[in-house]
């Protein structure tokens, strides 16, 4: 009996141990500056700080779902945000810079998706090959300045407006996340792609079409990476051409904490986000309680290794 | 005796895989080690290198009593296995792979390593045994014999009592074959026992002193090779199970619903099958392993390319072979390799049964999971699937019901035509008789099954016509009725 219960109280922390040490950070932040950490306007900021990282890592969610990497992801938010910028500049409306931006990164990632699933080569490296690519032509489009003046105030709504006290990333992030966690919970191709993820050769003996499907997941990715960049450029007012660089590691280190989130050991939408709001929560934080950014860097780094390393325990006692 | 078994059993589960083994090797012998498919040959092996524990019984090495626990330990006491896939790292050249695992030679300053002392080292047991092999070539660059020889020298490196060849000339031509046998009488002359495990029962009369048969995990007999005969060891190789249906079967099959044409598949492993298969009737297609039975199913699924052949579904020829047309045109794969090719083990029953059909579930763009779990559930009782729910996972289940969830994967989109390889392999006794009922009964409704197995027995309780194959070619099609498992091992072992 005594066993029986220790043994649920261990299942109950590895499935969901990622969110408990969500909730701690939480507690301990608020115990040590209660007054800045824990008001409604801290909330709110904090949610909109997470939405770009939200958008960017929801889409490589998919990536890693059928197993695969996109490496360009951050490449292509700082092409997209390059791209929206300098339309806008034109003149071009803020609702049609949005489109064109995204629907080019979506583009862009069906090429990464093409390349790898026809000629049956290795994602890390195409994706590693195309983010340089990009990066280039980024580059060329801004002449490799930051890019300030002449943006219209309307290209910076989306970013920054509130509905309320909501700010508008945070309603974009909410949208996006039910969205995704839809169609991987409840759709036919959520479905295909968990299946390619858990064994493409039984995949394609079941007649799914894993190529399709694939190239699919890299089109979600630069449609999300293209969005997150357009995102990015308006909140804070300026595209650069290496702006969403970070994003790239940044978004795969929460979805691999967003793995260690229920016992499955996949991908899988509500981890990512529990991941965002963790690397989120811990700068934020941390900003507050004035620590120096190298300890934050240091922080941020063990957590993840904590996080996957405690995981790959879990499963091991399980078996 | 170099080494001896005493009373040695495996036991997998509650299955017998070795039941009470008692068998030696002597110095300077070449002994031959056959069996059918599944008789424990490999079991034995893998005792011997130490990949398995025995459950009960002792292993004596020159007298000693071992326990071996690993395949290092394997080697020291100078037991060395040479596998039918060969274990080289395809970067790595001649000396750099013989020595792998070995401590390398040091240049006189203790870090270097020094390469031409090995090589040095390497020549001399070349010379001795008269191989010649390039050993500056990466091993990818070489061929089968070569890689295989690039391993004898590995094994003779070191102090090597017994050689373990585990079906060595499974990729050879008859010319290399030749010249792995010289090799092998000469390791021989020298001292070395040779272990020589094969299916090809020509090589062991001209190349064993002594033959030990082995079947269905039991030592049979041990004989010496100039006692015995071609005919004699087969008989002892196979019960002699007389087919259960003895009178001729006025069955009478429907249309030709599924045929096939010289087939070839492009990685000629399959080199020429043709066969039909009519509405009602159980066709066991029948080979030994490497016989390329596996190939023959995947490439008329699709799921293999085929470069010559055709094949006709209900008259007409399929245009293009994928799984996703064999799928829509009502043909069902049931993959022998069941949690490589058959099942996602990481999902659950529900996610794996719909997979073949799971946009038809999309209705307007909503999934319509009400259906999915009723039709599931429908095959979760039809089959008597035994399962907490239909949202287990896989992996959580036994054998029997990983195998019936394949089946169910199949029946939920109805096929006409339910191409098995190997369905009851490794599930219980129980559930291997449900599948047998289950495509009786599907044969019946006027379904056209096509079964392969590397069991005999099974092969004649349940197949209405059987098709050898054999080298990757379809030969004679046997009606099932008066004959005998030796007539169609005969078959098998004539042809090379």
């Amino acid at each position: 009996m005594e066993n029986l219960k220790d043994n649920k109280f261990k299942d109950i922390m590895y499935a969901y141990g990622t969110f408990f040490a969500l909730v701690l950070i939480i507690i301990i932040f608020g115990i040590l500056n209660p007054r800045a950490f824990l008001s409604s306007t801290n909330f709110w900021n904090i949610t909109r700080q997470m939405a770009i990282l939200a958008v960017i890592a929801l889409g490589t969610t998919l990536i890693m779902c059928v197993k695969e990497f996109d490496l360009s992801i951050g490449n292509i938010a700082s092409f997209s945000g390059v791209l929206s910028a300098l339309l806008a500049i034109r003149g071009v409306p803020f609702f049609w810079t949005l489109i064109i931006a995204t629907l080019i990164s979506g583009i862009l990632g069906l090429i990464n998706g093409y390349i790898v699933t026809k000629f049956k080569v290795m994602s890390f490296i195409i994706t590693l090959a195309m983010g340089r690519m990009i990066y280039g032509l980024t580059y060329w489009l801004s002449g490799g300045a930051i890019i300030f003046n002449n943006i219209p105030s309307s290209f910076k709504v989306l970013g920054t407006a509130k509905l309320g006290k909501i700010p508008y990333p945070t309603i974009l992030m909410i949208i996006i996340a039910i969205i995704f966690y839809y169609v991987t919970k409840y759709t036919a191709l959520g479905r295909k792609l968990y299946a390619i993820g858990g064994n493409e050769e039984a995949s394609k003996v079941a007649g799914v079409k894993v190529e399709f499907n694939k190239t699919l997941a890299f089109a979600i990715s630069g449609l999300m990476a293209g969005l997150a960049g357009v995102l990015l450029a308006s909140r804070v007012g300026s595209a650069s051409p290496t702006a969403g660089d970070a994003y790239t590691l940044n978004a795969y280190a929460t979805i691999f904490i967003g793995i260690t989130l229920f016992k499955e050991g996949v991908p899988n939408i509500i981890g990512t986000l529990v991941g965002v709001a963790i690397f989120t929560v811990l700068a934020n934080g941390l900003t507050i309680l004035q620590v120096p950014t190298f300890i934050q860097n240091i922080l941020t780094g063990l957590i993840i290794i904590l996080a996957v390393v405690g995981q790959k325990a879990g499963n091991k006692n399980n078996d | 005796m170099i080494v001896e078994t005493k009373n040695l059993s495996k036991v997998f589960g509650s299955m017998y895989a070795l039941n009470d083994i008692n068998f030696s090797i002597i110095e300077g012998e070449i002994h031959g080690l056959v069996g059918e498919n599944g008789a424990g040959k490999s079991t034995l092996i893998k005792i011997l290198t130490g990949v398995y524990s025995l459950t009960e019984g002792e292993v004596y090495v020159s007298g000693k009593k071992v326990n071996i626990k690993n395949p290092v330990e394997s080697r020291n006491l100078g037991i060395n296995v040479i596998h039918q896939d060969r274990h080289l790292i395809p970067s790595f050249n001649g000396i750099e792979n013989i020595y792998l695992g070995l401590k390398y030679e040091k240049k006189a300053n203790k870090v270097s390593v020094d390469f031409s002392a090995m090589g040095k080292r390497i020549k001399k047991v070349m010379d001795k045994y008269g191989i010649d092999v390039p050993l500056n070539k990466m091993a990818r660059e070489l061929s089968p014999p070569q890689q295989t020889l690039i391993e004898i020298i590995r094994a003779m490196l070191t102090d090597c009592k017994l050689l373990i060849l585990d079906e060595p000339t499974a990729a050879l031509t008859d010319k290399e074959t030749i010249i792995l046998f010289n090799i092998i009488k000469k390791l021989n002359a020298s001292g070395t026992a040779i272990l020589y495990i094969t299916h090809r029962i020509d090589e062991i009369f001209s190349l064993t002193d002594r033959i030990t048969v082995f079947r269905n995990g039991q030592l049979v007999d041990t004989v010496n090779t100039k006692d015995s005969n071609k005919d004699k060891l087969i008989s002892l190789m196979t019960d002699n199970w007389k087919s259960s249906k003895s009178e001729v079967s006025n069955k009478t099959f429907g249309t030709t619903i599924f045929s096939v044409k010289n087939i070839a598949t492009a990685d000629k492993v399959v080199k020429d099958a043709s066969f039909s298969v009519h509405r009602g009737e159980i066709l066991g297609i029948f080979g030994l392993g490497g016989s390329g039975r596996t190939e023959l199913l995947e490439a008329i699924y699709g799921y293999k390319r085929i470069i010559k052949g055709e094949v006709m579904f209900n008259g007409k020829q399929s245009a293009k072979l994928s799984p996703r047309n064999s799928i829509k045109n009502g043909i069902g794969l049931i993959h022998e390799d069941r949690r490589g090719h058959s099942l996602v083990i990481t999902r659950s029953i529900k996610n794996n049964v719909v997979l073949p059909i799971i946009d038809s579930y999309v209705k307007k763009g909503i999934y319509d999971s009400k259906k999915e779990t009723k039709d599931v559930n429908k095959k979760m009782d039809e089959l008597n699937i035994k399962a907490v729910s239909i949202n287990q996972k896989v992996a959580q289940l036994s054998g029997g019901n990983q195998q019936k969830v394949v089946f169910a994967k199949s029946l939920i989109f109805n096929p006409d035509v339910f191409l098995c390889d190997e369905p009851t392999q490794a599930v219980d006794v129980m559930t291997r008789s449900e599948i047998h009922d289950l495509l009786r009964e599907k044969a019946n409704e006027g379904k056209a099954i096509v079964f392969v197995t590397s069991d005999l027995k099974e092969m004649l309780e349940i197949a209405d016509n059987i098709l050898i194959i054999a080298n990757g070619k379809t030969h004679e099609l046997i009606p099932n009725h008066n004959i005998d498992s030796k007539k169609i091992l005969h078959y098998c072992y004539e042809e090379r």
